[in-house]
């Protein structure tokens, strides 16, 4: 068997170099909705293969993803929808209510214009911003033409609005209206996304923030400028979006990566400063898969706060390393007048040769000039320690209670996508910062690679977990990402309507806490975390790589509130 | 009962804790980059020498440390055993790029054997050697070496040049 098969591998990848740069734009249409004439029907092309070394399959060349070809717009004239306007602050007092829909709109990026979506016909969204203890109201209407909900990411609020389909709500159909009610406990960088097909609808633009300002006299240092960064990519080739997987997504092995970078939905941001300023960026990370460690041009760079609350001491770093879902503020002082360059600056893998590749994408500028009046310098050489932050962490640094494996299972997954895995199998790097091999990857859909949540107390996998957490209890995760399951890859795990710290990363104890709803599982690293248990009601927990997500890598937990009677089957 | 409850609160006792007894299923530490140290069986009492190095990721607010070039940076933490030293040597550790082109000197090894160092070089070696006591620190080794190991990320070898895969040279990739 392994010589019959090591055979064929090897047939196939000697005739394989020749066509390896014959692939873009390669029509696949045979495959696809034979029924329908060309021009009007939509068909799977060959995704981008850019700056890619391995030599394809021809066995594989011809093959599609075991799915419908999917793009929500597809046939509409983009020159009859709105053209989305850059985001807006809306300023929101307690008790206010925000009228916003989703719907299609026309968008330009890189001088071309697509058919996308829209939270408020903006990109992004409207940034709500409101003060810490408020609640508003948000009606959001549904204007596209595919279910969806809105999840409030990070927030503790209400279970009732949490965004789940299923779980929490039912999905708000075409033309439907849903009415949340947000609160805001917390202080920091929030965002809102569809929580139904988010690999599709989130990647066409429905994301926005929520800024949740504090109500204590100098929480923060003082700063020059706030400015939000939004971090996303988008793949796109010239013929337009790549199609979408109708009945499951494409891309489930390693999440479908972008080839375009946005920064607040564009692809050439610009930030004008004067020299001198420390300007505070909120980040945000809403790409379906990429983590970005992002360098501000050799500006200093101050660490101030992690997804729900600030650090216990600030701290300078080199680079912000952001994983899906995750926001972080950070100060960063321009000290001269120059142009310095965002960029995007990792160590891809290329897997045929067995190296790193050094990339650096250029994700935006900020170009400082002339010279502030107002000079915050010393200000910003302080690491201000945060004792409110410290003291609220202080009496959760115990307990133990679950152990989570991450791993991954395959049902009819192309053969030769088998191989070549197990080929490639002595090192799986921590993080997967580039795509290593498109093809294959996009083949993979959600129903033949299933991500999975292993309880290794139950044996209990993805959504047959069912955790029950009574409101007070302080739980212990221990999240083990196996490096020997099938293509283990990092993941971003996201807690839904709780908050949590990351005690330790392979046993060594984290020295400078931040409240966090969304984390970094490395391959190969255990990490325990500490749910603070304050939320009743039914929620959630899962990878926040879309594609992940949606190939099961989800489980369920109920919060009880005081008095109530316990879950059967914990 | 409200009377202990608002004691506790002022005191600031933690929350109570879960019903549940502690129990650690999986492993804390990351097996999967840990490199193994194997003897070279040239060095005088240090033919059965054990060791290995554990790599965990430098303290960093994101958890992954990473430097501005997107490359890991690691703590590593060398332990070596079953060696017996004459009085005027000691072992000194070194971590080096696989080609040798960039060394770097984590130091003697203590009387327990151990010495602790970082990197970020992307794929590395651990090199431990016999070297003269209080002897002047060089760029490179100067002695024998008694235990060498290579990181996980070093094991990516090219699939260009070798076996079913072969296309190139794989000289061109330096092995």
């Amino acid at each position: 068997m392994m010589t019959s098969n090591r055979l064929r591998l090897l047939v196939a990848l000697l005739l394989a170099a020749p066509v390896a740069s014959a692939q873009d734009g390669m029509d696949h249409s045979m495959h696809m909705h034979h029924d329908m004439p060309m021009s009007d029907s939509l068909v799977w092309r060959m995704v981008p293969m850019e700056g890619m070394t391995m030599p394809m399959m021809p066995e594989m060349m011809d093959d599609v993803p075991e799915v419908g070809a999917f793009l929500p717009g597809f046939g509409m004239d983009a020159a009859m929808l709105p053209e989305a306007r850059p985001s807006e602050i809306i300023d929101m007092a307690d008790g206010d209510t925000l009228r916003m829909d989703a719907s299609f709109v026309r968008r330009t990026i890189a001088g071309k214009e697509y058919v996308m979506m829209a939270y408020g016909g903006m990109y992004p969204g409207p940034l709500i911003r409101a003060d810490r203890g408020s609640k508003v109201v948000v009606e959001f209407t549904n204007n596209i033409d595919m279910a969806t909900t809105v999840h409030w990411h990070g927030l503790r609020l209400d279970n009732a609005f949490d965004g789940i389909p299923g779980l929490t709500q039912a999905p708000i159909l075409s033309g439907e209206t849903f009415t949340y009610e947000l609160k805001f406990p917390d202080t920091g960088m929030y965002w809102y996304h569809p929580h139904m097909r988010e690999d599709v609808q989130q990647d066409l633009g429905l994301y926005g923030n929520m800024l949740v300002d504090p109500t204590e006299e100098d929480y923060y240092a003082p700063v020059n400028r706030e400015v939000p960064l939004i971090l996303d990519d988008i793949l796109i080739d010239a013929n337009g979006i790549l199609p979408y997987g109708e009945e499951a997504p494409t891309h489930a092995l390693m999440g479908r990566f972008g080839n375009v970078m946005l920064v607040n939905g564009i692809t050439d941001y610009n930030l004008d400063v004067q020299a001198g300023e420390v300007v505070r960026f909120y980040l945000t990370n809403v790409a379906n898969t990429r983590t970005f460690n992002v360098v501000f041009g050799g500006a200093r760079i101050k660490v101030i706060a992690g997804d729900v609350s600030k650090y216990e001491r600030e701290q300078f770093v080199e680079s912000v390393v952001i994983a899906p879902a995750e926001r972080y503020i950070v100060d960063v002082h321009f000290d001269e007048a120059r142009t310095f360059e965002i960029t995007n600056s990792i160590q891809g893998i290329d897997h045929f040769r067995g190296t790193f590749v050094p990339e650096v994408r250029t994700l935006g500028t900020v170009t400082a000039s002339g010279k502030t009046d107002t000079d915050l310098a010393t200000a910003f050489r302080e690491e201000r320690q945060n004792a409110d932050t410290k003291a609220d962490i202080d009496a959760f640094r115990r307990y133990f209670d679950h152990n989570l494996r991450l791993t991954i299972e395959t049902n009819g997954l192309h053969p030769l996508t088998m191989r070549m895995m197990e080929v490639d199998t002595l090192y799986f790097p921590p993080i997967e910062w580039n795509e290593g091999m498109p093809m294959m990857n996009w083949l993979s859909t959600g129903d033949e690679a299933r991500w999975t949540l292993l309880d290794e107390d139950t044996g209990k996998k993805s959504m047959e977990i069912n955790w029950d957490w009574k409101v007070g209890d302080v739980v212990k995760i221990r999240i083990f990402n196996d490096p020997k399951s099938f293509h283990p890859m990092n993941h971003p795990f996201h807690v839904h309507g709780q908050r949590f710290v990351v005690t330790h990363i392979d046993g060594v104890e984290n020295r400078n806490m931040a409240w966090k709803d969304t984390a970094i599982i490395p391959v190969g690293s255990t990490v325990d975390i500490l749910v603070d248990v304050t939320n009743p009601g039914k929620w959630m927990a899962h990878c926040h790589i879309a594609e992940h997500l949606h190939a099961g890598m989800m489980l369920g937990f109920t919060v009880r509130g005081a008095g109530d009677a316990p879950e059967v089957g914990r | 009962m409200f009377a202990s409850l608002l004691a506790s609160l002022l005191i600031g006792f933690p929350p109570a804790a879960p019903e549940r007894p502690v129990e650690c299923l999986l492993p804390a530490d990351p097996d999967y980059y840990r490199v193994e140290l194997v003897t070279t069986r040239k060095v005088p009492g240090a033919r059965l020498a054990t060791g290995h190095g554990a790599v965990t990721y430098a303290a960093s607010p994101f958890g992954v440390s990473i430097s501005p070039e997107g490359s890991y940076r690691m703590n590593i933490d060398i332990q070596v055993g079953n060696v017996r030293l004459d009085g005027d040597k000691e072992l000194v550790a070194w971590v080096t790029t696989p080609n040798l082109d960039q060394i770097e000197r984590f130091g003697a090894l203590d009387v327990d054997g151990r010495v602790s160092g970082q990197t970020d070089f992307n794929k590395f070696l651990l090199v431990v050697t016999l070297e003269p006591k209080g002897g002047q620190p060089g760029p490179m080794w100067t002695g024998p070496v008694v235990v060498r190991g290579m990181s996980r990320s070093g094991l990516m070898h090219t699939m260009a040049g070798h076996g079913p895969f072969e296309t190139e040279p794989c000289a061109v990739y330096g092995y």
